[in-house]
């Protein structure tokens, strides 16, 4: 309490003064501090620095996140500005754009997620100009970046790398199997998986959970494209259960047999979350998954057993070829800034070749390029395993595909559509006919409510 | 002056002047009264900008079609009609009340056998008292996600100790990844998170009842069964109404736990309402729709407090 107030309380209490007069004063003394204070906030917001509000993807790879921090406050350094840096995760990130958005407090500049610009598509800036000037300089964008950041005819985010999913294979098994890497699911996969399994110790053949989660959500996508298949025609329309019936109906039964009929995944396999394989392929556990570069990056950093005996090759396809669905990390700059010509300045620095090569060397495969020049940066040749993550980027085709990416398209994936399929087939004893018209269903309403 | 009989009983026909309320009300607060209504003024003002006008802005939003960044558009009741007929909708409304009212009978049982055994005369009762609090004073997170690890099937604790160590079963139990057991699995880490704010609030309702009670009993030959019955269970029931009822409030908006340890899945088997709700809202975006999700089990709730909170009221004037 103010020593002042306590004084006049004692008074009051001691019946020196009466009550309105202990009101009068105290409201004279209690007001003239919050006037005082709120001087001294203008004085001191008057000396400050432009401040720049900047939120990162907190990745995995710790090292890319500190050299990305570190270029950040040198460009804020060199600019004379503040740069306030806030970071989310991939369990996170997603609520705090909501949040900031709907409270009219986006920051100024974000890094986002391939789904970003078409979700916050509203609240961002178009950034053609900078997206076009860095495309230009660099041999244009990998058509599944541009297919993703280009809606109406506008950029609404400036790719940065791309981050996408290879399939690990454990070379000292296959090797005392002589066996070959497998390049279809089935019966490839499933016989690879069948020979160099060993249950009585533990070991699995294949670890891929259908299970609500990035990689569940991301393999279904997948293997509906290897099957001919997908969630929408090349127009858009829902085509789960009407125009890709037959080839969805077979894809979701092979990925619910590698559980039920083939058994070459771990029980437990549907209870799993996004680490759960790479705990499990760490643990020696599992011969072969599908995952992003993050697992090869933790055994790497870690120095792991397993690194030197890992080998990571093009994620296997089915009938139709081999489809892979990419991360294609970018900026976005949001409406409200007032430092958007800052921001853009930002990304010019930071997407310089010098700086972005210093922060891909140290991702350790998990910053893919997204401009056709880096593809043909030496460092893609540095490790034999970073071919797969090179062709895998290359290949990959958006949400949406064949149609285009849509709001629609976007939401499906987010619900965990396709994982909820495949999950009411696996345990809760649906046929794949009936659910796959179940999933179609949630399809069409959400393409309904989208539409309107 | 002289005043006549017949002024006089006018004046007492008409009785004195009447007071308006605020008359009334302004003696009774004293000279300051004025001074009264400067100082309720900040929690009027609170509870207006904190509760009221968020509540009203919620209704307001959950009956319009309000996408991120976007303006809302005012669609009526739409969104509760679609609701209504929404199969997974009604999966999490059916999950929700299996999860709440499975969670809260356990918890009641449980709570009540810690109150009981804690006022018995155990041995280090202040220590296990510490000790049966710890699940109730850990972060929910914390503990959800070392459940997550305990349940894991093969690297976790449980199906380690039940197939490696006790030899009980022949294999491990895929505890998150079967309907049945993932329903069980987080059924189970709520009530051990909520089971000692039963025990405790049990515990300090015994505590109130008087010794003399139970000996009265004792000498007009109760057992101990009819001790609890017709002594501790009447001691204690506007305690044991009030926890349950917050209990059941808390389980059906209980987030962390489902989130974490499942996400609503193996697919949607333990999809509740707050997962369904939080889905509808950052996953999907669709923001008027997660609120009419988010309120449309409200009146049902609501008419279960009123119930429950008259029911007390009568016990209290018997």
């Amino acid at each position: 309490m103010d020593s002042r107030l306590k004084d006049l309380a004692e008074k009051l209490d001691a019946g020196l003064i009466a009550r309105r007069e202990f009101l009068r004063r105290a409201a004279v003394v209690t007001g003239g501090t919050a006037v005082g204070l709120q001087t001294l906030s203008k004085m001191a917001g008057a000396q400050s620095q432009t401040k720049v509000r900047v939120w990162l993807f907190k990745s995995f790879v710790t090292a890319g996140n500190d050299v990305l921090e570190k270029q950040i406050q040198n460009w804020a350094k060199d600019r004379k500005v503040t740069a306030e840096i806030d970071w989310a995760t991939f369990g996170d990130r997603e609520q705090k754009f909501v949040a900031a958005i709907e409270a009219g407090n986006p920051p100024d500049i974000a890094e986002m997620q391939i789904l970003g610009p078409m979700r916050y598509k509203a609240a961002l800036r178009d950034v053609s100009k900078v997206a076009g000037d860095i495309a230009a300089a660099r041999g244009g964008m990998l058509p599944f970046a541009d297919r993703s950041m280009k809606l109406d005819g506008k950029y609404y985010g400036v790719p940065r790398y791309s981050m996408t999913t290879v399939f690990y294979i454990r070379k000292d098994i296959m090797g005392a199997k002589g066996l070959k890497p497998p390049t279809v699911y089935d019966p490839g996969v499933v016989e690879f998986a069948k020979k160099t399994q060993d249950v009585s110790k533990g070991l699995y053949g294949f670890g891929q959970t259908l299970n609500r989660s990035d990689d569940g959500n991301g393999f279904m996508q997948n293997i509906l494209w290897n099957y001919g298949g997908g969630s929408w025609d090349k127009d858009g329309k829902p085509a789960l259960a009407t125009t890709f019936h037959d080839q969805n109906l077979k894809a979701l039964q092979f990925a619910v047999d590698t559980i039920t009929k083939h058994k070459i995944q771990p029980p437990g396999v549907m209870g799993w979350t996004d680490v759960s394989n790479n705990e499990a392929f760490m643990a020696g556990n599992l011969v072969t998954t599908n995952n992003g570069a993050s697992l090869y990056y933790a055994m790497v950093a870690k120095k792991h057993e397993l690194a030197s005996k890992t080998l990571l090759v093009l994620t296997p396809g089915g009938p139709a070829g081999s489809f892979v669905g990419s991360s294609c990390y970018n900026w976005g700059i949001f409406q409200k800034s007032k430092y958007a010509d800052l921001g853009e300045d930002m990304i010019r620095y930071l997407e310089d070749e010098e700086r972005f090569a210093e922060y891909m060397k140290v991702s350790v495969g998990q910053a893919g390029p997204v401009y056709k020049k880096r593809t043909e940066d030496p460092y893609w040749k540095s490790d034999p395993n970073f071919t797969a993550i090179m062709q895998n980027i290359i290949r990959s085709v958006p949400t949406g595909y064949p149609g285009p990416v849509t709001p629609a398209a976007v939401e499906v994936y987010a619900q965990n559509t396709l994982t909820d399929m495949a999950g009411r087939v696996a345990t809760a004893g649906l046929s794949p006919e009936a659910a796959l018209k179940e999933a179609h269903a949630r399809v069409e309403e959400i393409y309904k409510a989208r539409r309107s | 002056m002289s005043i006549t009989t017949a002024e006089l009983g006018a004046k007492t026909a008409l009785g004195p002047k009447r007071e308006g309320p605020l008359v009334g009300l302004a003696r009774m607060l004293g000279p300051d009264h004025r001074l009264g209504y400067l100082f309720i003024l900040p929690t009027v003002v609170l509870v207006l900008a904190l509760v009221a006008y968020p509540f009203c802005y919620a209704i307001y939003l959950s009956l319009t079609r309000k996408y991120v960044g976007v303006p809302p558009v005012f669609v009526g009741f739409d969104n509760y009609v679609k609701l209504t007929f929404d199969g997974f909708f009604q999966r999490a409304v059916i999950n929700s009340f299996i999860f709440t009212f499975g969670s809260v009978a356990v918890k009641l049982v449980l709570g009540m056998v810690m109150a009981l055994v804690l006022t018995s005369g155990i041995r280090f009762r202040s220590f296990w008292t510490g000790v049966l609090l710890i699940p109730w004073v850990a972060p929910t997170v914390v503990s959800a996600l070392n459940f997550l690890w305990i349940f894991d099937y093969s690297l976790g604790v449980l199906n380690y100790m039940l197939v490696k160590v006790f030899h009980l079963l022949p294999q491990g139990v895929g505890w998150l990844s079967e309907p049945g057991t993932a329903m069980a699995s987080v059924i189970g880490v709520n009530i051990w998170r909520g089971f000692p704010f039963f025990g405790i609030s049990f515990l300090a309702g015994l505590r109130s009842i008087p010794v003399e009670m139970y000996e009265a009993a004792a000498v007009d030959g109760a057992g101990p069964l009819l001790r609890f019955r017709h002594v501790t269970l009447p001691g204690i029931r506007n305690i044991l109404i009030i926890v349950m009822l917050l209990s059941t409030i808390w389980t059906f908006n209980d987030f962390q736990i489902v989130y974490i340890l499942t996400k609503g899945g193996p697919g949607g088997a333990t999809q509740v309402l707050p997962v369904f709700t939080y889905e509808i809202a950052f996953g999907a975006q669709r923001l008027g729709e997660a609120i009419a999700v988010a309120l449309y089990m409200l009146p049902a709730l609501a008419a279960v407090i009123i119930v429950l909170a008259r029911y007390m009221r009568q016990g209290r004037s018997r």
